[in-house]
C-alpha cells in the first residue's frame, strides 16, 4: 500500500485570493502557488490540478507501459508521453489525451501500439480516472 | 464555455523496475521532477509519484471549491488549510488501484459557524471537479473543521 499526502493553503475569495502547494510527502515539490485565474486563464508559470493530473496520468501510463514492454521481452530503452487535460468550468475535467514515442528494440509498430494500449486502459491512475468523458491515445514507435 | 487545456510530459528510460523518469509541467514550467517504481510503492526517498502529484491535484482542486463555497454562503474565507492523502493498494483480481482519497479541511471563516463550514465543505466536495472523478473508483472522505469558529 502507497499513501501520499500533499498539503495546501488558500488565503482570501476564490477569484482574488490564491493558494500554495505548501508540500508532499517525499519533499520533492513546493511551495507551487495556484490561483482560479493561473487555473482558468493564462497560467503565467503556475501549475493547475489539471497540469497535477497530466503529470500523474503521463508517469503511471509511462511506467505501466514500461513494465509492459518488459514483460513482452522489448524493455524499452526510452518512452517520451504527454498527457493534456481538458477543464471545462461548469462541466468539470472532459479528456485526457495521451501521446507516446517509444524506442523499443526488436518491436514492431503494431506490437507497441497494443501494448500502449493496454496500459492506457490499465495503469492505476487511468483507472482512477475511468469517468473522464474521454482518454485518448496516440502512440507510435521514435 | 472555456476549454482549458494544460499539458505535462514524461521522460522515462529503461524497464519499470530498474528505470526513472522525469515528470514536468509542460504548460506551466512549474515542475520538473524525477521518480522511480521503487520511491512510487516504497520509500518516497524525495521523489514524487502519480499518487502525490493526484494527491496535490485533489488538494489544490478541493481547496478553490471550499473557498467558493464558503464565499458564496456570505463567509468568505480568511485561510483555509488542506491536507490529502491518496492511498493505492493492490486490489485482488485487478492489481494495483487507487482506492482512497482522504481530504482534512482546517480554516477560518469570518461569521462562519462550524455547521456552515461543514455544509460549505461538502458542497465543495460536490462541485470539485476532481472528486466527482475519482467518487466513480476511489472512497472520498471529507474531514472539516472550523478553526475558532462558535
Amino acid at each position: 500500500m502507497a499513501d501520499r499526502t500533499a498539503n495546501v493553503t488558500w488565503t482570501g475569495s476564490l477569484m482574488e485570493g490564491s493558494g500554495t502547494i505548501q508540500s508532499v510527502d517525499s519533499g520533492a515539490f513546493g511551495p507551487l502557488d495556484v490561483s482560479w485565474a493561473a487555473r482558468t486563464e493564462d497560467h503565467e508559470g503556475l501549475t493547475s490540478p489539471e497540469e497535477l493530473i497530466a503529470a500523474a496520468h503521463a508517469a503511471c501510463f509511462s511506467m505501466a507501459l514500461s513494465n509492459d514492454l518488459a514483460q513482452a521481452g522489448s524493455p524499452p530503452d526510452r518512452l517520451e508521453t504527454s498527457a493534456t487535460v481538458t477543464f471545462v468550468p461548469g462541466t468539470g475535467i472532459t479528456k485526457s489525451a495521451l501521446t507516446v514515442r517509444g524506442l523499443v528494440p526488436g518491436m514492431d509498430e503494431a506490437a507497441f501500439v497494443e501494448a500502449a494500449e493496454g496500459a492506457k486502459e490499465n495503469c492505476p491512475v487511468s483507472k482512477a480516472l475511468a469517468s473522464v468523458p474521454e482518454i485518448t491515445l496516440d502512440a507510435s514507435l521514435l | 464555455m472555456p476549454r482549458i487545456v494544460r499539458e505535462a510530459h514524461v521522460s522515462w528510460e529503461g524497464t519499470a523496475a530498474r528505470g526513472s523518469g522525469v515528470v514536468s509541467a509542460s504548460s506551466s514550467g512549474a515542475f520538473e521532477l524525477p521518480f522511480t517504481i521503487a520511491s512510487r510503492i516504497g520509500n518516497p526517498e524525495g521523489k514524487t509519484s502519480p499518487e502525490e502529484l493526484l494527491a496535490a491535484a485533489h488538494a489544490s482542486c478541493f481547496v478553490t471549491s471550499l473557498g467558493g463555497e464558503l464565499a458564496r454562503a456570505g463567509t468568505p474565507p480568511q485561510h483555509l488549510d488542506v491536507h490529502c492523502t491518496i492511498t493505492m493498494d493492490e486490489v485482488e483480481g485487478k492489481g494495483h488501484r487507487i482506492v482512497s482519497s482522504a481530504i482534512a479541511a482546517r480554516g477560518t471563516a469570518s461569521g462562519a459557524d462550524a455547521a456552515t463550514f461543514a455544509q460549505a465543505a461538502e458542497a465543495a466536495d460536490a462541485g470539485c471537479p476532481f472528486s466527482a472523478l475519482i467518487k466513480a473508483s476511489a472512497t472520498v472522505t471529507i474531514n472539516a473543521t472550523l478553526e475558532g469558529g462558535t
